[in-house]
């Protein structure tokens, strides 16, 4: 068992070692290599093409010929454990070698870079559930941002700096509700303060303050579309996602504001999973929604910005 | 947790332009609440008592599918490899993962009102743990001891039969899970045919009081007992919301535009030799069974590829490790092995014969299949029809048989506990030294390997569970363990929900008045 691996590669290598040592195993090998479909689009070929090079750092050829010695190699996922396993025969006798790591271990590779026309950049990812998240820079970069969470069926605001790490901890004490499926929340910031909206409650905090927040009796609506104006079209773009399914990937739909062009045309964008918010109210350019990623399973803040030009 | 802004500045796509002719005009869509899901199902009873459950049966899978409508367990697993509190909050383990201690989650009720004790965590796992592991309480949750090391012990509670339920003193069982057992009907006589049996039928409605919160859906009525045509019919007509569909009708409902969703392997069909029969035991003639079997075509023609070839007891996504055995069809080994038998074994006065233990057209196929090839290998096999009770209540006696064809229900998450339990199923011995407790695949492999060797078990087919899902249902998720997350399950009706207010129903809402 391989405890605390972070990186793929480092497992491989470690793999490929226990390999090569198996006795009497000689080049050129002829590889076969077989990989759960859920790696087919991550991972792909990259740790096919890693365990092919490390192979031969140990001085064993690696060929097409199929005359040559079978190794075959497969990496799997099981509930719990990636799985790297190797067989082989060598002198009339089978050998197997195996290496596991916690899938939790496992890093996700990043998702994939496509042309520029909306600009989507991964800025926080918790395991948290995470309602809403709003930035702090009210325009200017380096203000960081707020998120507001929900675990045990308790509510927090969580202030964090530029780097990611939490400098303040807001928990919503007074908003202790029953457990819900569906937990739903805003979260407003203003200069010095906030608002949280519930379903049943509204809660006011402040950042320089110590009191706990304040809650009481919900007051205003929820959030409507959010819509940005980029500095080329001063027409506005409305941000909408598909639906509620959170089994499904969902899809960032961007159309243009306004009754003469509604329904025309749109930009849309992948996301990993079910986008739970879309909060623009801090900067006209620029949103920052909240999905859950499938694949891993983490809660995933993006900020989306619209880019002039393509 | 960690800032990726400099991680990635994914620019993403975006460049397709579409025409939208009806938006929902709201930021983000939220799950309603409301609505009675419809469940029907081919089995024709259920026991949502887990003490009762034969590991490793279908039935047993079917059962607990329900069964965790209305009760919880004290782990899950989600679908990243992640153990996730249910009504244990926290877990400890000593070095050797001999002794384990859980937190229990405060403030949970049963369906009665009543509050979840430890006491009632011990008595619903006794009777259920493996030998070797004994449960105790303490002073905020319980404490399980073994006397090997379990490593896998949250991997076993996170599936099989470890719910946690009461005993009432009528005998019912009482849960906390996010639904409870409304009515209960057996099946009955038709009124315009009395030898028609009408389906029984089980209704579940919300637990108000869940502490995850409330499901969803108010109510899930589950039919039991139709036949799967009929099923998807009632799929396709709107007067079903899920079923499950045979394997040999799925390329149906897939012509059919019916939307099917399909787990991992669950169900691992197989050939048990049984010594009731003399000429079974001899290793040679398992031996020539095994190579004349073709299971790449009962794979791919017979189950028209919704089966996989089974090359190994466990399957890939449990071990990781199943391609390394390969199937080993070879016809012209298994005529040479079976021309060292003497003529009388398997010949024609005396044939091998196949009990069909499950009922239904696809494994009395898949036992004329099996027949097929191992006559191609000069190996007589005869099929046993399925033994039923005659009228008069009398079991017919049977003839010995020497082969059955089974299924068997991978239950487990740990692979070392369902080797385990295969290796019990066939009255094997498995040292304690030879099933290592550290979990070390090679270790299990080895044992695999082993078990496959003696031949006492013949691996066949690999069958998925097949759903048929109607289009409004939403959240339709499965735990890894192959558990339908039903509480998460809502109903789109197509209308918009309302964004700016709360649709959680009431505690006690008014019959027939929903959201």
């Amino acid at each position: 068992m391989l405890a605390d691996t972070t990186s793929l590669d480092e497992a491989i290598s470690q793999f490929v070692e226990r390999v090569a040592a198996i006795p009497n195993l000689r080049g050129p090998l002829r590889l076969q290599f077989f990989q759960d479909a859920s790696f087919a689009t991550e991972t792909g070929k990259d740790w096919q093409e890693t365990f092919r090079k490390e192979i031969e750092k140990h001085h064993l050829a690696v060929t097409d010929d199929p005359a040559a010695t079978p190794l075959r190699v497969g990496l799997a996922e099981t509930p719990t454990q990636l799985v790297f396993s190797a067989g082989t025969r060598v002198s009339e006798k089978d050998e197997v070698r195996f290496l596991t790591l916690p899938r939790t271990a496992f890093r996700a590779a990043s998702l994939p870079v496509a042309p520029i026309r909306i600009e989507r950049q991964l800025v926080y990812q918790s395991q948290d559930r995470i309602l809403d998240a709003s930035s702090l820079w009210n325009g200017t970069e380096g203000g960081g941002m707020a998120v507001l969470t929900y675990h045990n069926a308790a509510f927090s605001v969580l202030r964090l700096d530029s780097s990611g790490q939490s400098t303040q901890t807001i928990p919503l004490a007074a908003a202790v509700a029953q457990a819900s499926r569906d937990p739903r929340g805003e979260l407003t910031i203003r200069a010095s303060d906030g608002v949280v909206l519930l379903p049943t409650k509204s809660c006011e905090f402040t950042w320089t303050a110590s009191t706990e927040a304040k809650c009481h009796a919900p007051k205003s609506v929820w959030r409507t579309a959010t819509v940005l104006t980029p500095s080329c079209d001063a027409g506005g773009w409305k941000l909408l996602s598909d639906g509620a399914d959170w089994a499904m990937p969902d899809v960032l739909q961007v159309v243009p504001d306004g009754s003469l062009r509604q329904g025309s045309a749109a930009l849309l964008t992948d996301f990993p999973g079910p986008i739970l918010s879309i909060n623009g109210e801090q900067d006209p350019a620029s949103a920052l929604v909240v999905t859950k990623n499938l694949r891993t399973g983490n809660y995933e803040v993006y900020k989306i910005t619209l880019a002039c030009g393509n | 947790m960690r800032f990726t802004k400099s991680l990635l500045l994914a620019a993403i796509s975006a460049s397709v332009f579409a025409l939208l002719a009806s938006l929902p005009m709201l930021a983000t869509k939220h799950p309603k609440y409301g609505g009675t899901l419809r469940l029907e199902l081919q089995i024709a009873k259920v026991s949502l008592d887990p003490r009762e459950w034969k590991t490793g049966s279908v039935a047993a899978a079917e059962n607990a599918r329900l069964a965790a409508l209305i009760y919880d367990r004290l782990v899950t697993l989600d679908d990243y490899g992640r153990f996730q509190p249910a009504l244990a909050t926290e877990w400890f383990h000593d070095a050797s993962s001999k002794n384990w201690q859980f937190k229990l989650r405060p403030n949970v009720k049963f369906s009665d009102g009543s509050a979840l004790t430890a006491k009632d965590i011990v008595t619903a796992l006794q009777p259920v743990l493996p030998p070797g592991l004994q449960i105790s309480t303490t002073e905020n949750g319980i404490t399980i001891r073994g006397t090997h090391p379990v490593p896998d012990l949250l991997e076993q509670l996170a599936s099989g039969r470890y719910f946690i339920f009461r005993v009432q003193s009528d005998g019912n069982l009482l849960g906390t899970g996010p639904f409870l057992l409304a009515e209960s009907s057996p099946p009955t006589p038709a009124e315009a045919n009395p030898s028609v049996l009408k389906p029984a039928h089980i209704k579940f409605r919300a637990n108000e009081e869940a502490w995850a919160g409330r499901p969803f859906l108010d109510s899930i009525e589950v039919t039991l007992g139709d036949p799967a045509l009929r099923q998807i019919l009632n799929l396709q007509v709107g007067r079903a919301d899920i079923i499950d569909i045979p394997p040999d009708l799925v390329r149906k409902a897939r012509q059919d535009n019916l939307r099917v969703w399909s787990s991992p392997p669950a169900t691992l069909l197989a050939l048990r030799f049984d010594d009731a029969q003399s000429g079974a035991s001899d290793p040679r003639l398992r031996e020539a069974l095994d190579l004349a079997l073709d299971r790449d075509t009962m794979a791919n023609v017979l189950l028209q590829r919704q089966a996989l070839p089974a090359p190994a007891l466990l399957p890939h996504w449990l071990s990781g490790y199943a391609f390394l055995f390969g199937t080993p069809m070879n016809l012209d080994r298994a005529k040479q092995i079976r021309a060292t038998l003497p003529a009388n074994v398997a010949a024609g006065s005396d044939p091998l014969r196949l009990r069909v233990d499950a009922v239904g057209d696809l494994m009395k196929l898949l036992g004329e299949r099996v027949a097929v090839n191992a006559r191609q290998a000069n190996i007589a096999i005869q099929l046993v029809g399925h033994t039923v009770p005659s009228s008069m209540g009398a079991v017919p006696p049977s003839p010995s048989t020497g082969l059955h064809l089974i299924a068997w229900h991978y239950d487990s998450l740990s692979p070392r506990t369902e080797l385990l339990n295969l290796a019990h199923y066939l009255h094997s011995e498995v040292s304690a030294d030879a099933l290592p407790d550290t979990g070390d695949p090679e270790k299990l492999y080895s044992e695999e390997r082993r078990l496959l060797g003696e031949r006492q078990l013949l691996p066949l087919l690999l069958l998925p569970d097949y759903v048929g899902i109607a289009p409004s249902v939403r959240n339709w998720t499965v735990s890894p363990s192959g558990e339908w997350r039903l509480a998460d399950v809502w109903l789109d009706s197509g209308e918009p929900a309302a964004s700016n207010t709360e649709t959680i129903p009431s505690r006690n809402p008014a019959p027939g008045v929903h959201p």
